[in-house]
């Protein structure tokens, strides 16, 4: 087995006693070096889960792991950026570098930091308070990179970008991770700004774990069939299906063999993610080996 | 290349100055200590300048007008245009004394607390080397050591004014050791209350999570907790008592209570008889009392109500940690 980035049992986020549960017994296991797209509709917890595995919050119930260690100790070795970009709006750029600095005196490295935000053309002595919305952005990347942290956890990080900066900064991203074996792990509702990206998923629907595991061995479970509306999928996981006239069309996960009768080819990651949101009584797949026992 | 230059603005300064957390505190938090140096500046200025050049004017005018022989002079127990300045500066340095407290608690559950938690930037300090509990500690003692550092050197020529115009204060009636700002001027109470104003405005604001409603609740919770201990200020010492058969006792220091003893010796309240004596036998009257602080109370009232008011700033403090912990998860 190898190393473990982040593990969760049972993991249960609650706000409030008569609030759902932003959290309800999510268990998954993700290995480290991994690049994992953290997916789901409005309201899934996918910021709770980022939060509570930044040592940000502590769970009602369950535990989890970064790094094999207790989130707050772990605090040194991850990095992570709120959906807001929270920076000071005082600081000059160059400031808000030097707190990362002042803030990690054992592991900044002020060089990639800088070379984020030189990238982006940004004036060192500008005050975070002047900046657009894809600066912060940014110069929070820049924080949480000069860190060299080995998990770095991004919630909703490109949402504010432009499609250019949004390629530029994600091919930085990766280019770093995968220089370092940083594992990632972010957040998004926009299926498009993974893909290709990411090797790993995490599907989280109503505070649960929808789809986890490698991203191709998602992909491989499922199907996309096409054949007669009075075909039979009843052997096979039907994930959703949609009737058009006398035809259907199916995101299956198939139990053996199809058959003739099936038109199949192998779904996108969006198919893959829009067919589970669309339909949100699918049961659950985890293909991520977390020990059962712990659900 | 921008990155060449950005380079050398950032790479050499870390290497002098304050480091870490503290440069962190001093940086983000540097209008602040622009407004508490600006203020001390102000105090400090006011009050030397009472020391010297105003005193001195008062006492000149005063001799002019033909007094200052001996304090109990009656026909000087009147206010000349120099002392009321002279008055005025003193009013102004123990005044700013008696307002950092709720200065202490607004700016300590809005903008040192509440501003970080609402829009983030305390998440973004625990997600970098520092753990919620060392925030909260740098957070508590940066401010509490240049609170303590002003409000002593304020108290401190207070004091120093306060010893050296014994006389014509007491010609001109205008202050005494008892009164509330004057009290709190005189001793370690204006510290101790600036320090447990920065605790109760950390614990609201951590509480609140916002800045205004930090802000406000912070300040109306300083005032509360002030309005507590102020009126059981009187009773924190045991009182001393003087007693009279015919009238009431003079009326001197801080006046705790007064009223009319009867002959078994117990204290009721004055039925108002005046001289008459029909009615002081119908209420069997036999005297008058009245309990009092005499100045040499100051003291044991000074320092048991810092005791006081640091205990209950310590309990602040602790909630505060413990809460912060709870919510974070600190200690898994």
């Amino acid at each position: 087995m190898t190393e473990t980035a982040i593990e969760a049992a049972a993991l249960s986020m609650r706000f409030g006693r008569r609030r759902r549960p932003a959290l309800d017994g999510c268990a998954f296991r993700l290995p480290a070096g991994s690049v994992c797209a953290v997916v789901g509709p409005n309201g899934a917890g996918k910021s709770t889960l980022l939060s509570l595995a930044a040592g940000l919050l502590r769970p009602t119930e369950g535990t989890v792991t970064v790094l094999g260690q207790a989130p707050a100790t772990a605090r040194e070795r991850l990095a992570y950026v709120a959906q807001d970009k929270p920076l000071h709006p005082q600081l000059t750029v160059a400031d808000t570098l030097r707190l990362g600095h002042e803030l990690n005196p054992r592991r900044w490295d002020a060089a990639v930091a800088e070379r984020i935000v030189a990238e982006g053309d940004l004036d060192p002595a500008a005050k975070v308070r002047t900046l657009s919305g894809g600066q912060r952005t940014r110069v929070a990347l820049a924080l949480a990179l000069g860190k060299r942290p080995e998990l770095l956890l991004l919630d909703e990080p490109m949402a504010d970008l432009d499609p250019l900066a949004r390629h530029q900064l994600m091919a930085a991203l990766m280019a770093d991770a995968a220089e370092h074996g940083t594992t990632v792990v972010m957040s998004s509702h926009v299926v498009a700004e993974l893909d290709g990206a990411c090797d790993h998923l995490l599907l989280l629907g109503a505070g649960r774990v929808r789809l986890a595991g490698p991203l191709d061995e998602l992909l491989a479970a499922h199907t996309l069939v096409t054949g007669r509306a009075d075909a039979s999928l009843a052997a096979h996981t039907v994930v959703e299906s949609r009737t058009t006239g006398r035809q259907i069309t199916a995101l299956v996960r198939p139990e053996g063999p199809l058959g003739d009768d099936w038109q199949t080819t192998a779904p996108s990651l969006e198919e893959l993610v829009l067919a589970h949101l669309r339909a949100p009584e699918a049961p659950a797949l985890r293909l991520d080996d977390a020990r059962e026992a712990a659900v | 290349m921008t990155a060449v230059t950005l380079e050398t603005s950032t790479a050499a300064a870390p290497s002098r100055g304050p480091r870490g957390l503290l440069w962190a505190m001093l940086r983000l938090h540097c209008s602040a200590l622009w407004f508490w140096a600006l203020l001390m500046a102000v105090g400090v200025g006011t009050l030397l300048w009472a020391y010297g050049p105003g005193a001195d004017a008062a006492w000149a005018e005063y001799r002019k007008v033909g007094c200052g022989g001996t304090a109990a002079d009656l026909g000087c127990d009147f206010t000349v245009p120099a002392y009321s300045r002279y008055d005025t500066a003193v009013g102004i340095g123990a005044g700013i004394l008696g307002l950092v407290p709720f200065l202490a608690a607004a700016w300590a559950g809005g903008a040192l607390i509440g501003r970080e938690l609402e829009s983030g930037t305390a998440q973004l300090a625990w997600t970098q080397s520092v753990s919620p509990a060392r925030w909260l500690a740098a957070k508590l003692a940066v401010p509490a050591a240049l609170l303590t550092a002003g409000s002593l050197v304020l108290t401190l020529l207070h004091r120093m004014l306060w010893s050296s115009d014994g006389v014509l204060r007491m010609a001109m009636t205008s202050r005494e050791w008892h009164h509330g700002i004057t009290f709190q001027a005189n001793g370690t109470l204006a510290t101790a209350y600036a320090l447990l104003g920065l605790a109760v405005g950390v614990l609201v604001g951590l509480l609140q999570r916002r800045t205004l409603p930090g802000l406000a609740i912070a300040t109306a919770a300083q005032m509360a907790l002030m309005a507590v201990t102020v009126a059981l200020r009187p009773h924190l010492w045991p009182v001393e008592t003087l007693t009279d058969k015919d009238e009431y006792p003079p009326f001197i220091g801080m006046v705790v209570g007064d009223g009319a003893l009867t002959s078994t010796g117990a204290r009721i309240e004055d039925p108002i008889c005046v001289d008459n004596a029909k009615c002081l036998a119908e209420h069997d009257i036999v005297g008058f009392y009245r309990d009092y602080h005499p100045s040499s109370h100051f003291w044991p009232l000074q320092l048991v109500e810092t005791g006081i008011v640091l205990a209950v700033a310590g309990l602040a403090v602790l909630a505060a940690f413990r809460l912060l912990n709870r919510r974070t998860g600190a200690a898994v």
